[in-house]
């Protein structure tokens, strides 16, 4: 079965959950879905993370046993929901808090639905609701996943990955979203917006993964970004 | 709490106590590296070049990074028109990550971006 008719049936036997107000799909298949007809071509993981609000935790698990359907809790990690069939992927849930550090993380303690709070997901937006496989799937706004994905520390292969999936929303994001990306960095505290300028220079540098976006054809694109955070804050290179 | 979670939240604090330290740190000799992936980020190419080319490209105007002193053993790290760059015959081109080419150059030409969008 091909990964994005996988992608779509876990989409569509999430639905009770992803319908939940509030709730988003985060992580690196956003880049899959927004691709034009969720064409679904980045090699990410075998698995859909869904942002769960800590204020829209309650309600979400109301919305548990209709997802036991498809999915059930992992034994060894109960925010993880294994899918009853190969032909759909795991859910992950992770819980986003507006009011957090984005460099913290916390746990909503729950027997039934605990959630790792991201603090770098506090810095995610709901953007727009797309309609795939019969559901509507609100998805975060691309300035503030891209900040999240740049301002998180990244090691390893599965880091320079995330910064390929960074290079994805880059390439798709229009004047609007730079400004708002702007905007949202401006708010970082100086360590942060480091940080954010760190990943930038070591995704300049990476060399191409299989099924993920070439960087070297988009250098210029990410020095120019750098500049323009640089201009944000009237640091000099 | 759940051991992975409990985990996972101490590795990301433990990152985090690093990362603040890098950060204390930039401007001192550890942040080099932060300092000479921002030259290489503007750099469209990059060529190993001979040191008396180096020292030519600097004879004519062409800015030496001061990153490059802040390496051991030290490079020369100069941008420079693509045009002229052509005219080193010896220029070897050296892909743009940190890899051993790159750092065991001497001395590096850099060209920039033609336009940035």
């Amino acid at each position: 079965m091909a990964f994005r008719d996988r992608l779509l049936a876990t989409i569509r036997a999430a639905r009770p959950v992803l319908e939940e107000p509030g709730v988003l799909v985060v992580g690196s298949e956003v880049p899959n879905l927004l691709e034009p007809g969720a064409a679904s071509t980045l090699v990410v993981s075998l698995d859909l993370d869904i942002g769960v609000p800590v204020a829209r935790h309650a309600a979400v698990k109301q919305r548990l046993p209709d997802l036991a359907v498809g999915f059930r809790p992992s034994p060894e990690e109960s925010s993880v929901w294994t899918p009853r069939s190969p032909d759909l992927l795991e859910v992950n849930f992770v819980g986003m808090d507006p009011a957090q550090d984005p460099a913290d993380a916390y746990v909503l303690e729950d027997d039934q639905l605990p959630l790792l709070v991201f603090g770098a997901l506090s810095l995610v937006a709901p953007g727009a609701e797309i309609e795939l496989a019969g559901t509507r799937v609100r998805v975060p706004r691309p300035a503030g996943l891209l900040l999240e994905k740049l301002v998180t520390d990244r090691t390893g292969e599965k880091g320079d990955r995330d910064l390929l999936v960074a290079l994805g929303l880059l390439m798709t994001a229009g004047p609007a979203d730079f400004d708002e990306l702007d905007a949202a960095y401006r708010q970082l505290r100086p360590e942060l917006r480091h940080a954010v300028r760190s990943n930038l220079t070591v995704l300049s540098l990476l060399e191409p993964r299989t099924g993920m976006p070439d960087p070297r054809p988009r250098r210029s694109t990410v020095a120019a970004v750098l500049r323009r955070l640089e201009g944000v804050e009237g640091v000099v290179p | 709490m759940n051991p992975s979670f409990d985990r996972r939240i101490r590795e990301r604090r433990a990152r985090a106590l690093v990362r603040s330290w890098d950060y204390r740190q930039r401007r001192h000799a550890r942040g080099v590296w932060f300092r000479l992936r921002r030259v290489l980020a503007d750099a469209s190419a990059a060529f190993a070049i001979p040191a008396d080319e180096a020292r030519t490209l600097i004879a004519e105007g062409h800015r030496a990074e001061p990153v490059g002193r802040e390496l051991e053993p030290p490079k020369v790290i100069v941008f420079a028109p693509a045009e002229r760059v052509a005219q080193i015959a010896s220029a070897r081109a050296v892909p743009l990550r940190l890899g051993r080419d790159l750092l065991e150059a001497e001395s590096l030409a850099l060209t920039r971006f033609e336009t940035i969008p």
